[in-house]
C-alpha cells in the first residue's frame, strides 16, 4: 500500500516572504547606517589623532580651540556644552515634572485634553525660532534683570530656551511613567488616610523613578546635542568659563560655524570637527546605556 | 517553496541593494559637494541676515539707471540666460548682492547666488574646488590661492576687476561714551588680547573688560587687519610677521569671532565695552546703535577715504577668469554690468568709488578677457 507522507508544514506564500524580507531590510538599515557613521566618524577622528602636533594631553587638558595655529584643547568647547545643558536641565527638569504630575494626578480629563496639546506644540515649534527667541527675547530679559553683566551672545539664555524646548519631552515622558503606576498603588494611600499630595510625591513619583529618570537622561542627551539654539544665542568663540552670563561656543555650535565656511579636506581644521563629533557620539552613547541601566536597574514589576 | 528559498530572497534582496549602494557613489563622486557647500553656506547667511533690524539688502529704490553706452547686445542682461555662481567676503557681500539684483531686474531670468562666507573661503571654492564663477574678495589674491588655482583640472588665472574702496570700521556700542579715538598700536593690542581693560588703554577710561569681536581666518577683513595694524606689532628682522599677528588674534581670550558680519554688528550694539571692526557699509546701516571710532585721530567718511588721510581703507574686487567669461557669456555680462554701474549705487550700500584710473584698468581688463 502506498502511503502518502502528509506534509502539514505552513504553505509559505512568496508576497509574504517578500514582504518579510523587506521589512528585515528595513530593520537592519538603521544598524547599518549607525555602524557607517561610526566608521566615518572613526577614521576622520584618527586622521586628526595622527597629526603629530595633536596629542591626548593637549586635546583634554589644555584650555584653548584654536586648530588654525595650534592649539588643540577640547575643554572650552566642551564645559560650553556642559553649561548650557545643566542650566536646561535646571530649567526642564522641575517644571516638565510638575506639569507630568499634574496632568496625570490632578488634571480632570477635560483639563488634560487641553493642556496635553499645547504640550505638544512647544515641542513642535523649530529649534531655529527657540533660537531667534533667546537672542531677540531672552537675552534682553536677561540684562534688564542682571544689568551689564550679560552678554548679548550668553549660555544662559541659550540654556533657558534649551530647557523650554526639552520640557514637552520630559513632561510626556514624565508622564507615561507616572500613569503606567497602577491604581491599586494610590488607593492603597488612600485607604491608610494619605493626602493627594502625599500620595503623588511619596508613593506614585518613585514607583516611577526608572521612566522619569529615562525622561532626564533623554531630556540632557537633547540638550547636549543641540545645534541651533547655541549657534544663534550662545556666542562664536571657544571660551573657558563657568560664568553663564559671557558667550562661549558649544562644541555644536563650533561644528555649525566653521562648516559653514569653507574647509579644505584633511586640512587639521578639517579633521578636527571629526574629533569633536565622535566625542559629542561617545558622550550621547554614554549617555544612552547609563539610562538603560537606570531603566533596568529600578524598573518594578506589578503583578 | 521552502526555507531555502525565503532565505535566498532574504539574500539576493540584500545583496542587491548593498550593490546599489556602492555603485551609486562611484557614479556620481562630484555632485553632491556643490549642493552641500552651497545649503551649508547659505543657512549661516540667510540667519545672519535677518538678525540686524535693517537688511543690508534694501530694495534699490533710488538706484541709479544701468548706464547707458555702448551696451553689446550679446552682454546685455536680457540676452545671456544660464546660472551664475558668486561666493567670498562678507564685506563685498551687499554690494554684489545690490548688483545681482539690479541684473535681474534688468531682465536676467537666470539665478545668481552670492554666498557671504569670507574672503579665503570665496577663493577655497573659486580656486581649490572650482566651484564658483566669481569670487568676491576685500583682499587681493594670495600667491598661493593663484597657485591651487593652476593646480585646477581646468586651470583657472584669476583677473581681478577692482570694484569699490571700503574704510574698515572699527566700532563701539552707541553706549560708549569715552572711546572716541584709538591709535593703530592701542587697535593691535586690544584685538590681539595684550590689553584687556579699558582702563589700560587711558586711565580715564571705566575699569571693565574689553569684549572683542571680531571676523574669523576665513575673512578678508581679517586678513587686512592683520596686515595694517597688528602685524605692525610683531616684527620679524624688522618687517610686520602676518603670522605671528595672526596668531595672536585668533589667541585672544574669550573673543568672538564670525564670518557673518551681522553676528558682530549683534554683538557690538549690545555691549557697552564691546569693540569690533568690519566694513563701512554694516556700520552705516546701524549707525543708531553702532559709533565709528576715529583711527590715529580720523574718522571713516568719503572725504577721509577718498584723499587717504584715513589709515585703514583697503580696495575691494571681484575676481573671475577669461575662460569661464567665454564660456559663460552670463558671468561676462554680469560682470560688465558690475564695473558700468557700481560707482552709482557703491555709495548707497555704504562704500565708496574706487579711483578712476582702477575703474579703467578693471574695464580694460574685462575687454581683454573677453576677446583673449
Amino acid at each position: 500500500m502506498k502511503t502518502e507522507t502528509l506534509d502539514l508544514t505552513k504553505k509559505p506564500r512568496l508576497g509574504e516572504s517578500v514582504i518579510q524580507a523587506l521589512l528585515f531590510l528595513a530593520g537592519i538599515l538603521s544598524i547599518f547606517i549607525t555602524v557607517a557613521i561610526v566608521y566615518v566618524l572613526g577614521k576622520e577622528a584618527w586622521l586628526f589623532f595622527g597629526n603629530p602636533d595633536v596629542t591626548f594631553a593637549k586635546f583634554f587638558g589644555t584650555a584653548t580651540w584654536q586648530p588654525g595655529i595650534g592649539h588643540f584643547g577640547i575643554l572650552p568647547l566642551a564645559t560650553s556644552t556642559l553649561v548650557t545643558s545643566f542650566i536646561a536641565m535646571l530649567v526642564a527638569l522641575p517644571l516638565g515634572l510638575s506639569s507630568a504630575l499634574y496632568l496625570s494626578e490632578y488634571a480632570t480629563p477635560k483639563q488634560r485634553a487641553i493642556l496635553k496639546p499645547i504640550l505638544e506644540v512647544l515641542a513642535g515649534i523649530p529649534t531655529v525660532v527657540y533660537g531667534y527667541f533667546a537672542l531677540l527675547f531672552m537675552t534682553p530679559l536677561l540684562q534688564s534683570i542682571f544689568g551689564e553683566a550679560v552678554e548679548v551672545y550668553n549660555m544662559a539664555s541659550a540654556g533657558i530656551v534649551m530647557g523650554i524646548m526639552i520640557l514637552p519631552l520630559i513632561s510626556s515622558m514624565s508622564e507615561d511613567a507616572l500613569s503606567a503606576v497602577p491604581r491599586s498603588l494610590r488607593e492603597a494611600a488612600y485607604a491608610m488616610g494619605a493626602t493627594k499630595f502625599e500620595t503623588s510625591v511619596q508613593i506614585v513619583l518613585p514607583a516611577a523613578l526608572s521612566g522619569i529618570g529615562a525622561a532626564f537622561i533623554i531630556g540632557i542627551s537633547r540638550a547636549v546635542g543641540e545645534t541651533m539654539i547655541v549657534a544663534i544665542a550662545a556666542g562664536s568663540g571657544p571660551n573657558f568659563t563657568f560664568n553663564p552670563f559671557r558667550a562661549a561656543e558649544t562644541m555644536t555650535g563650533h561644528i555649525a560655524r566653521i562648516s559653514g565656511g569653507d574647509l579644505s579636506y584633511n586640512s587639521i581644521d578639517y579633521n578636527s570637527l571629526f574629533a569633536i563629533a565622535l566625542m559629542l557620539f561617545l558622550l550621547t552613547l554614554v549617555l544612552n546605556l547609563v539610562s538603560q541601566a537606570v531603566v533596568s536597574r529600578f524598573r518594578e514589576k506589578y503583578e | 517553496m521552502s526555507k531555502i528559498v525565503r532565505s535566498f530572497v532574504f539574500m539576493f534582496a540584500a545583496l542587491s541593494l548593498l550593490l546599489a549602494a556602492c555603485a551609486a557613489p562611484a557614479a556620481k563622486p562630484a555632485e553632491p559637494a556643490k549642493p552641500a557647500g552651497d545649503t551649508a553656506a547659505v543657512a549661516p547667511t540667510a540667519v545672519g541676515n535677518t538678525v540686524a533690524a535693517t537688511d543690508a539688502v534694501v530694495a534699490p529704490t533710488t538706484a541709479a539707471a544701468p548706464a547707458a553706452g555702448a551696451t553689446d547686445p550679446m552682454y546685455a542682461p536680457s540676452a545671456v540666460t544660464g546660472d551664475i555662481s558668486t561666493a567670498g567676503s562678507s564685506t563685498v557681500f551687499p554690494l554684489s548682492e545690490r548688483m545681482a539684483q539690479l541684473f535681474q531686474q534688468e531682465g536676467y531670468a537666470g539665478n545668481i547666488t552670492v554666498d557671504s562666507i569670507g574672503t579665503g573661503a570665496g577663493f577655497e571654492r573659486f580656486c581649490k574646488t572650482g566651484e564658483t564663477d566669481v569670487a568676491n574678495a576685500s583682499r587681493k589674491i594670495k600667491d598661493a590661492e593663484v597657485a591651487n588655482c593652476k593646480a585646477l583640472a581646468t586651470p583657472r588665472e584669476p583677473v581681478a576687476f577692482r570694484v569699490g574702496t571700503d574704510a574698515l570700521t572699527v566700532v563701539v556700542s552707541a553706549e560708549n561714551d569715552f572711546a572716541k579715538s584709538l591709535t593703530k598700536e592701542q587697535l593691535g593690542k586690544i584685538f590681539t588680547g595684550q590689553i584687556t581693560k579699558w582702563n589700560e588703554v587711558d586711565a580715564a577710561y571705566p575699569a571693565e573688560t574689553i569684549l572683542v569681536y571680531g571676523p574669523g581666518a576665513d575673512s578678508g577683513t581679517f586678513d587686512y587687519f592683520n596686515e595694517a595694524v597688528v602685524s605692525l606689532l610683531y616684527l620679524k628682522d624688522g618687517k610686520p610677521d602676518a603670522a605671528a599677528g595672526k596668531a595672536a588674534l585668533l589667541g585672544t581670550k574669550g573673543a568672538q569671532f564670525s564670518e557673518d558680519d551681522n553676528v558682530l554688528v549683534k554683538g557690538v550694539e549690545g555691549g557697552k565695552y564691546a569693540i569690533g571692526y568690519f566694513g563701512f557699509a554694516y556700520f552705516n546701516e546701524n549707525k543708531g546703535k553702532l559709533k565709528a571710532v576715529a583711527v590715529e585721530g580720523v574718522a571713516p567718511s568719503e572725504t577721509t577715504v577718498n584723499d587717504g588721510t584715513y589709515p585703514i581703507s583697503r580696495p575691494l574686487f571681484i575676481y573671475s577668469d577669461a575662460k569661464i567669461m567665454k564660456a559663460k557669456p552670463q558671468v561676462a555680462a554680469f560682470i560688465k554690468f558690475y564695473l558700468d554701474n557700481v560707482n552709482a549705487n557703491i555709495t548707497d550700500v555704504g562704500y565708496f568709488p574706487a579711483p578712476a584710473t582702477d575703474m579703467t584698468a578693471a574695464m580694460d581688463a574685462w575687454n581683454a578677457a573677453v576677446s583673449k
